[in-house]
């Protein structure tokens, strides 16, 4: 398994640089530039092409690249043309609220989609089945930013039970208790990924049911609980597995409508901020590291089979 | 026994923690914006979001009483000799920056020659400066080429205006905005704190010394009753009215028309009209394409639109817009109805005969616009389709902002773009009178008004030669304004000292909560 890992590091290598040289290009093929959004309406095109050749980007594209590139190496994601900070640091913030969104989102996904999906599957065809499955296909279909500002109007509103919007550091005043900030976000996003899940765990249990040491464990007089944990839903892990692998990746980009509805200081609304006003080393930074992220979380869930499953092997 | 004494402390502590939070928010005004700005520098920035925070911060010689009429601030008095080509501009002697460092002439010539190179409003003033310099500790000498009549209200207007740094921060400074540490004013709020998509924080400046006399427009008394100003990034509009309803936010800017009628009825809700109304503009491509030099065309697309059903479909409540062919609102010293008879005459078949007359055979006229704004974008939608049913080939191309900036700037790229003004004091500082501004309108007759509008220092000669220039934009038509928008505020009726509108920027000075 060491050498797996080991070969699939190095593999990153390749990826990354053909991944931030696309998004490099990319970025710089859009219209616009940082210097006419920052002089505002009223610059003329002359003093947008000075800023610009000030900021650096009016050299060729490949020479911006291989410098941003040499920089990247020793650690200099550059400087944010916008708020004047290092890049990693506008990131380290963004990456405080988007981990602890994504954590408590899974979560909510894990508490709730699981047991029900459980649930659902072990009570195939009653009403509980039904109307479990009823509430995941409403729970998926349902717009996020919908849920997001009916749970505001409700719970935050009405009730006053928690915050509308935003999300303290938990090194500011409050500690652990800004927590409570991501509650109402979380909930949001967990609902049609909790939804998902409840149904894959459902088909996954039942498609493990039909198979013949399911019959026997129930041929043995094993209890219906013991068979539906034991030998069903541990069988069933492997599928969900790779989704939540997937889920807890892809929180990131979907995160962004649920971090502008409540706004919260996440990656998402960052690299969205970003691209509006052609940011460009924010953008290049966060996309190189949500890429990073995406094959670190792929490379753990290929892991993760071999530990549940031992006939998996990993060469 | 045990986890019952571990709930009680937690408990305990979670119900402390809110109460400290509560006792924080106190002195704490908490402001919903659409964004973030792009900087805070005055002299190179013109976002309005940039001055609403900014001008807590940084001032300048001069600003704006309830009549926008300029009065001084970080001047103490002036006066003009040479007939009217030397201005001597006498300093309070009480000022200090926020690095405690006393105010003087040195400070302010160094912010006023770098606002004249590198300022986006400076050149307008110094393309016609002789010299500049510090004629005492606390005097400055201003020698200008030729008269130059709106000297004092561009020195006023703080946007995209000569704020007054230090002249350590001046020194080398260019076009590049100053980095947020160089944020060194004199304002009665001073920079606190800038976190990414968090907030940009501004804390009382407890050394300040304000104006003297009463509080009149941005003149006069100036007093911070807040320990801290935030600014906090909320580009969800429910979300910053529900935080509004909910006490999370004491103010919040950009609500749309279609919320006001039940907003303005809200007792949980107070709300507040910007009173310099905005105004929307479809600038016409001077340099190149089917509208260079083609004024009977362009007098034809004019004639073609009715102005009032885009602005009821873009904006909304009748008390929000206002159908005012004038480039200055009614009560303004610059109002005038010159050349407004071709506003809004939405006719068609005039149009058509017009556009027959200047040679149109039907080729593609290339209209920009931009679904950033959303008035924009239903502005264009209104106008193509008149325009359409008085025989025009409207190409409609939509962008996000950015990218009209750039093929702006690019005149075979368009014909017509769709834009928007800030109110402005001065007609001098509408973005027409930039013969370098896209569209790029700069023939004779305009220079020649232009000359004399500058020239001259008598207010009621400025107005008649205004007056002139209006009415040769309806002639011209380099662009065609679409109508007065009030954008409105809402606030937390807690707060105090807001008033009904605001004079151009929201001011939290003289506000409490």
């Amino acid at each position: 398994m060491l050498a797996y890992t080991l070969r699939r590091l190095i593999a990153f290598v390749p990826t990354l640089l053909a991944a931030s040289a696309l998004v490099f290009l990319f970025i710089h093929l859009i219209p616009g530039d940082p210097a006419s959004i920052l002089l505002g309406d009223t610059a003329t095109p002359e003093e947008i092409a000075a800023l610009n050749q000030q900021l650096g980007f009016n050299e060729p594209i490949y020479v911006q690249y291989f410098l941003w590139l040499g920089n990247v190496l020793q650690g200099d994601f550059g400087t944010s043309v916008f708020f004047r900070q290092p890049v990693l640091s506008v990131i380290a913030d963004g990456a405080e609220t988007s981990i602890w969104l994504a954590t408590m989102t899974m979560c909510w996904i894990v508490v709730i989609g699981i047991p029900i999906g459980i649930l659902s599957a072990t009570r195939q065809g009653t009403w509980i089945d039904q109307v479990t499955s009823g509430f995941a296909m409403l729970f998926a279909s349902i717009p996020t930013f919908w849920l997001g500002l009916y749970l505001i109007l409700i719970f935050a509103v009405g009730l006053g039970w928690f915050p509308t919007s935003g999300f303290p550091s938990l090194s500011d005043d409050g500690g652990l208790w800004n927590l409570r900030y991501l509650l109402l976000p979380s909930l949001t996003l967990a609902a049609p990924n909790a939804a998902l899940i409840v149904r894959l765990v459902r088909a996954s249990m039942l498609d493990v049911q039909r198979e013949d040491h399911v019959r026997t464990a129930r041929a043995k007089g094993l209890s219906p609980s013991r068979v539906a944990i034991r030998h069903v839903f541990r069988n069933a892990l492997i599928a969900v597995a790779a989704a939540f692998g997937f889920t807890f990746a892809a929180l990131v980009s979907e995160a962004v409508v649920t971090e502008t509805v409540f706004s919260l200081p996440g990656i998402g609304r960052l690299v969205v901020q970003s691209i509006l006003r052609r940011d460009y080393p924010v953008i290049q930074g966060v996309i190189l590291i949500i890429v990073v992220l995406y094959m670190v979380i792929n490379l753990l869930v290929d892991l993760s089979y071999a530990r549940l499953d031992p006939r998996v092997s990993l060469k | 026994m045990k986890i019952n004494k571990v709930w009680k402390s937690t408990l305990a502590m979670g119900f402390a923690l809110t109460l400290s939070g509560a006792a924080f928010a106190e002195g704490t005004f908490r402001y919903a914006t659409v964004g973030e700005p792009p900087s805070l520098d005055q002299h190179v920035i013109t976002s309005d979001l940039a001055t609403t925070i900014a001008h807590h911060m940084f001032e300048g010689l001069y600003t704006f009483n309830a009549s926008n009429a300029p009065v001084p601030l970080l001047a103490a008095g002036d006066s003009l000799e040479d007939g009217g080509k030397t201005i001597k501009i006498d300093l309070r002697k009480d000022v200090k920056f926020h690095n405690g460092q006393a105010m003087t002439s040195a400070d302010v010539v160094a912010s006023l020659n770098r606002w004249g190179e590198f300022g986006s409003r400076g050149g307008l003033l110094f393309s016609n400066v002789e010299s500049l310099t510090a004629s005492g500790d606390h005097q400055i000498t201003i020698k200008l080429k030729a008269p130059f009549g709106p000297w004092k209200n561009l020195m006023a207007f703080i946007n995209g205006g000569p704020a007054i740094y230090p002249a350590s921060v001046m020194n080398g400074a260019t076009k590049e905005p100053l980095d947020p540490k160089e944020y060194i004013g004199t304002g009665p709020y001073q920079f606190g704190e800038w976190l990414p998509n968090r907030h940009v924080e501004l804390v009382r400046n407890d050394a300040y010394t304000s104006a003297a006399g009463a509080a009149d427009g941005y003149g006069g008394e100036r007093k911070a009753e807040f320990d801290a100003l935030r600014f906090i990034p909320v580009s969800d509009v429910g979300t910053r009215v529900s935080g509004i309803r909910a006490g999370d936010y004491d103010y919040a800017e950009s609500i749309p028309g279609d919320l006001f009628a039940d907003l303005d009825g809200d007792a949980n809700v107070t709300t507040i009209l910007n009173g310099g109304p905005i105004f929307g503009l479809a600038f016409m491509n001077s340099k190149h394409g089917p509208l260079k030099e083609n004024f009977k065309l362009r007098r034809a697309i004019q004639t073609a639109i009715n102005k009032t059903p885009a602005l009821q479909v873009a904006i909304g409540p009748e008390k929000l817009w206002a159908a005012n062919g004038s480039f200055l609102p009614k009560g303004n010293v610059w109002h005038t109805e010159a050349g407004t008879a071709n506003f809004s005459k939405g006719d068609a078949e005039a149009a058509k005969a017009l556009a027959k007359e200047a040679g149109y055979a039907g080729d593609p006229i290339k209209v920009m616009v931009s679904t950033n704004y959303p008035f924009h974008y239903d502005t264009a939608i209104v106008y193509t389709k008149q325009l359409a049913q008085a025989g025009f080939n409207i190409d409609l191309q939509v962008y996000d902002w950015a990218t009209l900036i750039k093929k702006r700037a690019q005149p075979d790229q368009w014909d017509i773009f769709f834009t928007h003004h800030g109110f402005v004091p001065d007609p001098i500082l509408i973005s027409v009178m930039n013969d370098n501004y896209p569209g790029w309108w700069a023939t004779p007759e305009k220079a020649a008004l232009k000359a004399k509008f500058t020239a001259s220092a008598d207010p009621e000669e400025r107005k008649k030669i205004w007056s002139d220039i209006q009415a040769l934009i309806y002639e011209q038509v380099p662009t065609m304004k679409t109508g007065d928008v009030y954008t409105y505020n809402i606030a937390s009726p807690k707060v105090k000292g807001l008033g009904s509108s605001t004079l151009i920027w929201p001011a939290f000075w003289n506000v409490s909560k």
